[in-house]
């Protein structure tokens, strides 16, 4: 038993945090936050040469085979660099592929993927509120090989650069998730701006959207999807929560008020406490359900559930009480301290929010 | 990382597991005699201070195999072995800074539980500021002579030793001038009187010792090394139980399903209710979240890592969760969480609680208040790992400035 990371894990995090350090610079987050695009094909490019886009995929795709842990390893550090960047969406998108998909879907979209050349996305929300596969409206009608989709999704990140979409719909009673082009005649995409201008979030509109019969994964696809994605979003949050702390600490060791550094008070050094209790019990939980999922654990679904409930919280009230440790600076836009408190945010209704989690909860353990 | 149980702590938990369904008591212990009995049993079986060397009648378990027996008693609801205090720290104290003479008095005493011991640390005016203890222990030439007052000494009624801070020093700072000792409780000068908390029960005492004796031969370490010991096995308190403690709350949230269940508000059952799921929602996943620290800080102490400063996340994290966990518990039960006699069946509680007595909601949601107290304060420990873990500028405080 050994919670710790290998040897290996831990150079792929100290060479991810080094790079992102260098290459995604607070600077750099707000030059994106101002783009149109949101992202940057560069960063895109070295992050498929640096292995972490095929990380989870297997090597005859181009991947490296590693597994979920490895990927919330780089999950967290782009939380902590509040990296606008697809590679949630596009990561989950592709394992979902990789497991599921048939042969077509694969040569066409994983190589692509790993190489950088594809990104992806995941449509996993409607109009209506709620993750349960019961409340999806979205129809898939069969005509003659083809598949037309209609219905609306809603807040699916990064459609905007996505080269493909994976859409979960109802033909008849039965469920499936589409593997879409969102070149599709019949989709049409409408960006939100949002609170966090680092997780772009769109509207989708299926007009009777054509795909071939055969880019079809089944419905477990989309219990695959959600609890990858919860864990995905728990890590980059945790990572943001991690940043928020450590820039809490150092302000808290060198601003001075009443002629003392403020850490020296304990109302400030009770408050740092307590943030990184929430952070050391975040990290607890991301990598257990990253490590449950990956080998199969019988409470793998239930470790999911508890990370991003818990995670939702925890960063909500770290990032929060960094602000707070700071005072006035830290509500400024010109502070980076807000880069990582809406990142947090942003992903706290994304991939289930924690009410959804603790019902999925209470489902699995009072059944 | 991987948390999967290796193929020799796999066999010791299935032997574990067999042996306590074999030999746990099948009818509630009441009396200290039949404790001590089970504790025997335990004892001779193995799965009494299991991490001790073996050259003091332990078996130099792994912190992983320690953990697996807690967790396994736990789970067949076992009653805690006795002398809790002695087993867990006092003994290791005494095999750190012992002498060979006093290894071979007390060790093995100690672990069969032939006899009790408690910690005569705390005093009325000295509780989180422990280094300002009065109680002083006065150098006769053959023996100290000890005068002063200890609070908040668990089993105190019932220890035949104890574990004492004393000081021997008043004309030095105030941390170099405490000495330990091992204490005889069974002396004309002591006093017990047990201290009724707000649980009702008393596990808790005040000790009074007037003109009582140390012996020169039971100093623990030097003179004036007292404040120095009781750091560095204070963190013997803590460790290897996370995972039976976690263990407890799973089984009390069994019963809380099974009451929610069977409880109804406008005619539907509490587990029907979506506030209700919330919060068990909620409360599960912290649960869950100590568990997997649990298993962090377990894997940490596997390695041979000590967690040090790091402990105090560990303490602060379950007590405060524990305090929670039974508010959120008699949320949902509502009065029948109150009540301490008369209860429905489906609304008692007969896990243990921390404390390793049989207990209602009621008793597990008092308890809960000590836990933040005892063993350094949720407000020290965020002291400690402010200054400690995190490297936060120490406050300035009138003591530091004399010294």
């Amino acid at each position: 038993m050994d919670f710790s990371f290998s040897a290996d894990q831990q150079l792929l995090r100290n060479s991810a945090r080094a790079f992102l350090d260098e290459h995604c610079k607070p600077a750099h987050v707000r030059t994106l936050w101002d783009d149109p695009r949101g992202e940057s094909d560069a960063l895109w490019k070295e992050m498929a040469q640096l292995g972490w886009l095929g990380l989870a995929l297997p090597e005859d795709v181009g991947g490296s085979a590693l597994g979920l842990v490895e990927t919330a390893i780089l999950q967290e550090e782009l939380g902590r660099a509040a990296c606008p960047s697809p590679y949630l969406p596009t990561v989950l998108a592709a394992t979902a592929i990789d497991r599921f998909g048939g042969p077509a879907q694969k040569s066409r979209w994983l190589p692509a993927i790993a190489s950088g050349r594809a990104r992806a996305t995941v449509a996993l929300l409607e109009r209506d509120l709620s993750l349960s596969p019961e409340s999806i409206q979205t129809r898939a009608d069969e005509r003659g090989g083809k598949v037309a989709l209609s219905g609306m999704k809603q807040f699916v990140p990064w459609a905007h650069v996505a080269d493909v979409m994976l859409v979960p719909a109802r033909a008849g009673d039965a469920l499936a998730v589409y593997v879409v082009e969102t070149l599709a005649p019949g989709l049409s995409i409408t960006p939100l701006a949002g609170m966090d201008p680092g997780t772009r979030l769109a509207q989708v509109t299926l007009d009777g959207a054509a795909v071939a019969a055969e880019a079809r994964l089944p419905a477990e696809a989309l219990s695959f999807l959600l609890p990858r994605g919860a864990v995905g979003a728990a890590a980059e949050m945790l990572g943001a929560a991690r940043r928020c702390l450590d820039m809490a600490v150092e302000y808290a060791k060198v601003r001075e008020q009443f002629g003392q550094p403020i850490g020296s008070f304990q109302a400030i050094r009770h408050k740092c406490a307590e943030m990184l209790l929430e952070v050391e019990n975040s990290h607890a939980a991301t990598y257990y359900a990253a490590w449950a999922l990956d080998s199969g654990a019988e409470d793998a679904m239930l470790a999911a559930s508890v990370a991003k409930s818990y995670v939702n919280d925890a960063s909500r009230k770290v990032c929060g009480d960094a602000i707070q440790v700071h005072g006035g600076i830290g509500f400024t836009w010109e502070y980076d301290l807000h880069l990582y408190f809406k990142r947090a945010k942003a992903l706290e209704p994304l991939y289930g929010d924690a009410e959804h989690h603790r019902e999925l909860i209470v489902r699995r353990v009072a059944r | 990382m991987d948390l999967t149980l290796s193929p020799e702590d796999r066999a010791f938990r299935d032997q574990a597991r067999a042996w306590f369904s074999a030999n746990v008591p099948r009818r509630e212990l009441t009396t200290l005699a039949e404790r001590r009995a089970w504790h025997r049993t335990m004892y001779e079986a193995g799965y009494v201070g299991m991490g001790w060397p073996r050259e003091y009648g332990g078996r130099g378990a792994t912190p992983m195999q320690q953990a697996i027996a807690a967790d396994e008693m736990a789970r067949a609801n076992a009653p805690a072995p006795i002398n809790g205090l002695g087993v867990g720290f006092i003994g290791p104290t005494i095999i750190v800074h012992g002498t060979a003479q006093q290894k071979e008095r007390y060790l093995k005493k100690i672990l069969a539980a032939d006899e009790m011991w408690c910690q005569l640390y705390s005093e009325p005016n000295s509780g989180s500021d422990l280094a300002s203890l009065r109680t002083r222990a006065e150098d006769k030439g053959d023996h100290f002579l000890v005068n002063g007052q200890k609070i908040w000494t668990s089993g105190g009624h019932i220890a035949d030793w104890g574990i004492l801070l004393a000081r021997t020093d008043p004309a030095v700072p105030k941390h170099k001038g405490i000495s330990c000792f091992l204490f005889n409780m069974r002396q004309p000068g002591v006093e017990v009187r047990p201290l009724k908390q707000i649980t009702g029960s008393s596990e808790f005492n005040e000790v009074f010792m007037t003109n009582a004796r140390a012996e020169k031969s039971d100093l623990i370490g030097r003179l004036g090394q007292g404040w120095e010991i009781a750091q560095t096995t204070l963190g013997f308190e803590r460790g290897g139980n996370s995972m039976a403690r976690v263990t407890r709350y799973a089984s009390a949230f069994d019963r809380l399903v099974d009451a929610a269940r069977k409880l109804s508000r406008g005619g539907r059952p509490l587990l029907d209710d979506p506030v209700v799921r919330a919060k068990l929602g909620r409360v599960y996943a912290e649960m869950e979240v100590q568990r997997y620290a649990a298993l962090r800080v377990l894997s940490a102490l596997q390695k041979g890592e000590s967690p040090g400063a790091a402990s105090s996340i560990t303490k602060l994290s379950y007590s405060e969760f524990e305090k929670r966990y039974y508010e959120l518990c008699l949320e949902i039960l509502g009065p029948y969480g109150q009540v301490t006699d008369g209860a429905l069946e489906e609304t008692t509680l007969d896990v243990d609680s921390s404390s390793g007595v049989r207990s209602s909601w009621a008793y597990a949601f008092l308890w809960a208040r000590a836990g933040t107290i005892y063993s350094g304060s949720s407000e020290i420990q965020k002291n400690v790992i402010g200054e400690r873990v995190l490297g936060l500028p120490k406050e300035i405080r009138a003591d530091r400035v004399r010294t």
